[in-house]
């Protein structure tokens, strides 16, 4: 699904990502882990096209990018297949939950109205949100916010989904109530690529993980032999 | 913010110009009697330079010096009094409120007229003038008969000068076929007939003797009628600055001067000093009954209340579209997009709202694109507040935070889906209350709009006080009708206030 060769990134003449080799199969769960300031957001960015790299390739769902700027047509192209949830939600605050859901599907694919609010709800559904269609995003708390911003990425029917420290922002019981959405997302067979802090989490959902240090791959193998058990 | 920053737009215009009229009428403090204006040995008298030749003009021939046989007549009477004449600047169709403030008198070719012997004091004629009417030369119109059915092109556009006997006489005659449209200066209405936007344009004869040569391609039709005298006007309260002046204008007639010094204006003097050594009397006019008074002037206040709400209705809609548009262009368009649009902003932004009116109503004729006062106007105030808006919609785009944008790029969004559906709808949301307020102060500044002949609410207040004499009645009325109208704005941009409030 993803392979990413030799990827390298500078910011003001420090390396922020190395010589990066990733590999994410499709239908597995791939967790990168690793400390704070490693690269682990940036090589996520750089994967879906938010962030451009120097150095090195990125095929992602059968389309390549290449260092620098990439045409406008192409990301396009990209982020229909990758869906993307930001540790900060970033949910349109002056749209409903179930407009949230329903705005890509209708702008980019030109889906009507009315079917779109339809899936919107079963997502919302999915996502044990279907109560709070109507709720703006202010008025919930930051576990169901990401929760919509889950069901939101659903909507585009994405490839893959990358997960930017999708708990981070979250106390352990709001942590607990969307890790449960991702794992039930992995034994559906979605492909996912989640940044992550949580450990247990990663043992529980990951079926690769990848320790990213100073913006070099230091670890890559299954939870158990990366983690421990 | 950039809203605060114009609060001195805020102040409108017909507010502020009828409440002057208030404090000028209920303040009546005693104007400058002849002892006062001998001891201080100057007479302060009132034209308008704008007006232009022959009566006072800057003279072309040495730049900053003010002349005209009215200046020469000033000095004159000045020094018939035992004093120095000194000049002081006004507009035309006000000049009358300047007396009993800074100034003594008015000699402006100003016409003795009923309602300016009931609300001023009014000297004996020192001039005499005839109504005359211009045309093209290669146009329909030979004869003033004419005007009393349709023209080719429907009625008759005809261009007089605002408070003037010509207006005065036009709109008197409503046996004429005749749209009657006011300037405030001479000039400009001969520039549009010459352009086409006039069909004609009357004037006091002296006027176009003066400029005939400039406007060569304008002829009079016909001879002249419905003539008249010039007046000094002064204040009711000084009499015998009055009598002074009545009795130098008798004077400067019996020993010939005032022939020489028409004769040395090619003013026909002979004719002059005849016509005016046997002035008629001119009646006074009455005092309308308030409940006649406002008979007569409601109906236009309220359609001139009407144009203004037109006017600000119609341009802000436009100010907002453009507005966002450049605001948009600036922040996401290809950097030559931006910089061309940066110069417009700081452009409109850097000139007064008058002159861009004048450049589109009196400028663009001249390279063949007409508009009709009422467009010239639309589109003068929507393009300057466009200016204004695009930098609130700027900074209201700025105050999106970056990750909505990443968000709906994420989704796969184009940036122009991104901006249409994600960004600019939270920043026209974040920006209401400022906006709202442009609205206000726009509905305001349409007063501006009189320079280019439209009659707002403004305008007709400021004609209608002068003609009646009834200037705190009508400053009353007026100041109430543009209340009426901005309050439920103002209830508005309270009411986008208090809900931003509520869900920031």
């Amino acid at each position: 699904m993803i392979t990413v060769t030799g990827l390298s990134k500078a910011r003001g003449g420090a390396a922020v990502l190395a010589d990066v080799e990733l590999e994410v199969r499709t239908g597995g769960v791939t967790a990168i882990i690793g400390p704070s300031g490693g690269g682990k957001s940036t090589l996520l960015r750089c994967v879906n096209g938010l962030e451009t790299f120097d150095s090195g390739s990125v095929s992602i769902a059968g389309h390549r990018l290449a260092p620098g700027p990439q045409p406008p047509r192409l990301l396009e192209r990209v982020r229909r297949d990758a869906g993307m949830v930001f540790q900060q939600f970033n949910l349109f605050p002056n749209l409903t939950a179930q407009e949230n859901v329903a705005l890509a599907p209708r702008v980019v694919f030109g889906v009507s109205a009315a079917e779109v609010a339809r899936r919107a709800l079963q997502l919302l559904d999915r996502v044990g949100l279907a109560a709070f269609a109507a709720a703006r995003p202010a008025t919930l708390s930051g576990g169901q916010q990401q929760r919509v911003a889950i069901a939101r990425a659903l909507a585009m029917e994405p490839k893959v989904i990358l997960f930017d420290e999708p708990t981070s922002a979250l106390d352990p019981a709001m942590s607990e109530e969307v890790l449960e959405v991702i794992v039930d997302l992995a034994r559906g067979g979605q492909t996912m690529v989640v940044v992550t802090h949580d450990h247990a989490f990663a043992r529980r959902a990951a079926t690769q993980v990848v320790e990213l240090v100073a913006g070099r791959i230091t670890r890559t193998g299954p939870p158990a032999e990366i983690l421990g058990s | 913010m950039m809203a605060a920053m114009r609060t001195a737009r805020n102040i409108p215009r017909g507010a502020l110009l009828a409440g002057v009229g208030l404090v000028i009428a209920m303040s009546s403090g005693p104007a400058a009697e002849l002892d006062e204006v001998r001891s201080r040995q100057t007479l302060v008298w009132a034209a308008d330079q704008e007006g232009g030749g022959p009566h006072v003009f800057l003279d072309p021939a040495a730049p900053g010096r003010l002349t005209g046989f009215e200046v020469e007549f000033a000095d004159l009477l000045a020094a018939e009094l035992g004093v120095k004449a000194r000049f002081q600047q006004g507009q035309w169709d006000r000049l009358p409120l300047l007396l009993g403030r800074s100034v003594d008198c008015v000699i402006n070719g100003i016409e003795l007229l009923p309602e300016r012997r009931r609300d001023y004091g009014c000297s004996r004629p020192y001039f005499a003038y005839g109504l005359q009417l211009l045309a093209r030369r290669d146009g329909t119109l030979a004869a003033f008969e004419q005007l009393a059915a349709a023209g080719p092109a429907g009625r008759w556009r005809v261009g007089a000068l605002t408070g003037s006997a010509a207006e005065v006489f036009l709109r008197s005659r409503h046996d004429l076929e005749v749209d009657v449209i006011g300037y405030d200066g001479t000039i400009d209405s001969l520039e549009q007939v010459q352009s086409g936007v006039l069909d004609a344009a009357v004037m006091d004869d002296c006027i176009f003797g003066f400029y005939a040569d400039r406007f060569a391609e304008l002829k009079a039709v016909g001879r002249t009628f419905a003539g008249g005298y010039y007046t000094v006007l002064t204040a009711r309260d000084t009499p015998r600055l009055a009598a002074a002046i009545d009795e130098a204008i008798g004077r400067l007639i019996a020993d010939g001067r005032l022939k020489a010094l028409y004769d040395r204006w090619d003013l026909a003097g002979r004719q002059q000093i005849l016509a005016l050594r046997d002035a008629a009397e001119i009646p006074v006019a009455g005092r309308s009954s308030l409940r006649q008074l406002a008979a007569d002037t409601l109906p236009m206040l309220l359609a001139a209340a009407g144009m203004t709400l037109l006017l600000a209705c119609a341009s802000f809609p436009l100010a907002i579209a453009v507005g966002l548009a450049i605001a948009v262009g600036r922040l996401y368009g290809p950097a030559w997009l931006a910089r061309l649009l940066t110069a417009f902003v700081e452009v409109v932004r850097g000139t007064p709202l008058m002159l861009q009116l004048y450049a589109i109503f009196f400028l663009l004729p001249q390279i063949g694109l007409a508009l009709p006062a009422i467009v010239a106007a639309v589109v003068g105030l929507a393009l300057n507040y466009s200016a204004y808006e695009s930098e609130i919609y700027r900074a209201g785009l700025k105050a999106v935070p970056p990750g909505q944008f990443e968000a709906a790029l994420a989704l796969g969004m184009t940036k122009w889906q991104a901006l249409r559906h994600v960004i600019v709808p939270q920043a026209v949301r974040l920006v209401m209350p400022p906006v709202t307020n442009d609205f206000i102060a726009l509905f305001k500044d349409t007063s501006v709009c009189s320079v280019i002949t439209v009659i707002e609410l403004t305008k007709r207040y400021s004609v209608l006080a002068l003609s009646t004499g009834r200037i705190v009645e009508l400053a009353v009325v007026t100041a109430i009708l543009y209340l009426v109208m901005s309050w439920p704005l103002s209830l508005l941009s309270r009411r986008f206030e208090a809900r931003q409030e509520r869900t920031a």
